[in-house]
């Protein structure tokens, strides 16, 4: 049977990828890591399942009130080893996908044979449709490799997961390949939009830059979000002044009942400036690629964490309280984040294949 | 067959090709001429689809090419000036990724590689194409332009890296498929290439087609007028003086001033001989190289201005 030109061109640059030295070293290095953060959070595991025994058994031999003390610790849970992962996928797993990208078109126009390629019978967005696929592809094999070998070191340490944790564990591998993926399409991107490799790398590292650490800076900068939202709320000179006169704990007492209503008044509208810059700070981090993957994977996989970062709520969904992990729940309070996080690749994708499919070819 | 249907092109404004419009029959070897900038590429990859034309339209074997560009590329076969292929691929292994893309049957491209890769002398060549020379690389470029068996040819300098032997190569492999009934475009500046191998040429100049026809014809068309240039060899038993004449453009003179080749505006052979006879040299041979390529494209640019 015949292939089609896409499947034609994807096979191609799925062997070329898997078979270059750059993908086998990065690769390489990316399973090392994973390994050693594998290992790192067995052993953490490890130790929180003791201490929650520990606990459980203190709780068993003393009053109620211990009960209490011990529903704040979580039962732990198999994905904590996962949890520890997810720092070498933000790190190696962001220079494997931008590595297999920035070279994708400007290489061929730099061996001149992108020409030759275009000149067979084979339309343009099979071209860059195949070279997506041939790199997913090769992405996918990557981390299917890194998560087989995470679960059998799961399995060799002696810790099976059931159910819900196979389930969590999956959802974990599909969001961490999808930010790995994020990466792919910037650096695919800018391989079509600049006339060179190395301008092409340049390019999609300063995205990366911006994407990943410069975000984060406006999110806790400030003036930028005083800029955006105005100024934060001042404290009415009457309730100040009545305010430095007290010497009482609590502020209110002993002020006239102008200065408490002015006080109310003052703490409603720093209330309201205050949801309004977490609302800014939260729509600002879903550009964060990063910022969207940690709240994503801590969410799945530390929901102790998950709580004190992102909110009760987060945490009682992730499985802090006793009816244990709502998968449902979580992905829907997780679903903006898994939305942004899929928004950034198709952007740059739909930028390069406008790109690539207008491109003159001389 | 190719058609050229009032075929331009502008880049940012200015016209790259304007208004071209010619028709290469079946069989033919049509040499495309042209100094560089001249718009012989991007007349090349409108005809491939590889550029959208501004204007008119380019039809290969009566199928307009902007219009059904798959349909096209699978009857023709294409080789740029500077060929590039996969650097990490054999030539074998970039040929199977072509012949694939032509959805050719397996059975077919397994046969049909080895034999191009013979046929242009790559043969025995197992190394990656990553650690060819440019030459090799444009032999290589020949079997891809012939992998698909194509009714149309288009050659864009073809003989730009080749030594010797990959000329005299390309000359026969090109005169063979022309012989097929294969209409072969050749684009070259190198005048002389084009006139080993053309069957009829194209002149062209700052995107115009000033000049189209039969080599033969052509040269006709310039004996009589005021533009043409004639070759001319006088050989003498003494040595020669200094030759001068209103026509004259050059002269050139061996070391023992016996013979020397003059290139003129008119036959100006007897004014030679007249001159030669005054100063008391014997001719020993007068001869008229009539117009060669060169002269006939150097008159033709005067002319376009």
């Amino acid at each position: 049977m015949v292939d089609s030109g896409l499947i034609t061109i994807a096979k191609k640059e799925f062997f070329d990828h898997v078979r270059s030295r750059k993908f086998l070293l990065i690769f390489g290095i990316f399973l090392v890591v994973a390994i050693i953060g594998m290992i790192g959070g067995v052993a953490e595991y490890n130790d929180t399942v003791k201490m929650y025994n520990d606990k459980q058994a203190v709780t068993i031999s003393t009053s109620d009130s211990a009960i209490q003390t011990t529903s704040y610790l979580a039962k732990p849970s198999i994905l904590l080893v996962f949890y520890h992962m997810s720092t070498p996928f933000m790190m190696i797993g962001v220079i494997l996908g931008i590595a297999m990208g920035f070279d994708l078109i400007s290489k061929e126009r730099e061996s001149k044979s992108l020409k030759v390629l275009l000149a067979h019978p084979v339309y343009r967005d099979e071209v860059i449709n195949g070279k997506a696929l041939g790199g997913i592809a090769a992405l996918l094999l990557a981390l299917g490799i890194v998560f087989v070998l995470s679960v059998a070191t799961l399995l060799i340490s002696g810790l099976v997961p059931d159910g819900t944790e196979v389930l969590l564990i999956l959802i974990f591998c599909a969001i961490s390949f999808l930010f790995i993926f994020t990466f792919f399409p910037i650096a695919l991107c800018m391989s079509a939009i600049t006339e060179d490799s190395g301008k092409a790398l340049i390019y999609t590292l300063i995205i990366y830059t911006i994407l990943v650490g410069f975000i984060p800076i406006l999110m806790s900068t400030p003036a930028i979000s005083e800029s955006v939202l105005g100024p934060a709320p001042e404290m009415p000179k009457l309730v100040s002044d009545q305010m430095n006169q007290a010497t009482v704990a609590d502020s209110s007492s002993g002020m006239s009942s102008g200065a408490s209503a002015e006080l109310i008044r003052y703490q409603q509208q720093v209330k309201e400036y205050s949801d309004r810059q977490t609302a800014f700070t939260q729509t600002l981090s879903l550009f964060s690629p990063t910022g969207n993957y940690q709240k994503l994977t801590v969410s799945l996989t530390n929901p102790t964490v998950a709580s004190a970062m992102y909110g009760s709520a987060m945490g009682e969904a992730a499985g802090t309280g006793d009816r244990g992990v709502d998968i449902p729940g979580l992905l829907s309070m997780l679903s903006i984040n898994i939305l942004a996080l899929a928004l950034i690749p198709a952007i740059f994708f739909g930028i390069a294949y406008v790109r690539f499919m207008r491109m003159d070819i001389r | 067959m190719i058609q050229f249907d009032h075929l331009s092109k502008e880049y940012n404004g200015i016209p790259a090709v304007n208004d071209l419009t010619a028709v290469i029959p079946s069989g033919e070897i049509f040499g495309l001429l042209g100094p560089n900038g001249a718009g012989k590429s991007t007349t090349i990859l409108m005809l491939i689809g590889l550029i959208e034309p501004s204007g008119g339209r380019c039809l290969i074997d009566g199928v307009e090419v902007a219009k059904n560009p798959i349909q096209v590329k699978q009857h023709i076969g294409y080789m740029p000036e500077d060929v590039g292929f996969y650097p990490t691929f054999s030539a074998e292994e970039n040929l199977t990724y072509f012949a694939r893309l032509f959805r050719m049957e397996p059975r077919e491209y397994r046969k049909r590689i080895p034999d191009l890769i013979s046929l242009v002398g790559l043969d025995g060549v197992t190394k990656q194409v990553g650690g060819y020379s440019k030459g090799m690389r444009q032999r290589l470029g020949l079997a891809n332009a012939l992998l698909n068996n194509p009714s149309v040819i288009i050659l864009d300098e073809p003989t730009a890296n080749l030594d010797p032997q990959g000329v005299a190569d390309y000359r026969r492999i090109i005169s063979g498929v022309a012989q097929e009934g294969k209409t072969v475009l050749v684009s070259s500046h190198i005048l002389s290439e084009i006139s080993r191998v053309s069957t009829s040429i194209g002149l062209l100049s700052r995107g115009q087609l000033i000049a189209q026809g039969k080599w033969e014809e052509l040269s006709r068309q310039l004996q009589g007028q005021d533009t043409s240039w004639v070759t001319i060899v006088l050989e003498t038993q003494d040595p020669m003086p200094e030759l001068s004449h209103p026509d004259l453009i050059s002269a050139s003179y061996t070391d023992d001033r016996r013979t020397a080749t003059l290139v003129a505006r008119s036959d100006i052979r007897d004014a030679v001989a007249d001159e030669c006879q005054a100063a008391h040299v014997r001719v020993h041979g007068l001869k008229s190289e009539g117009t060669s390529l060169e002269d006939l494209f150097l008159s033709y640019y005067q002319k376009a201005g």
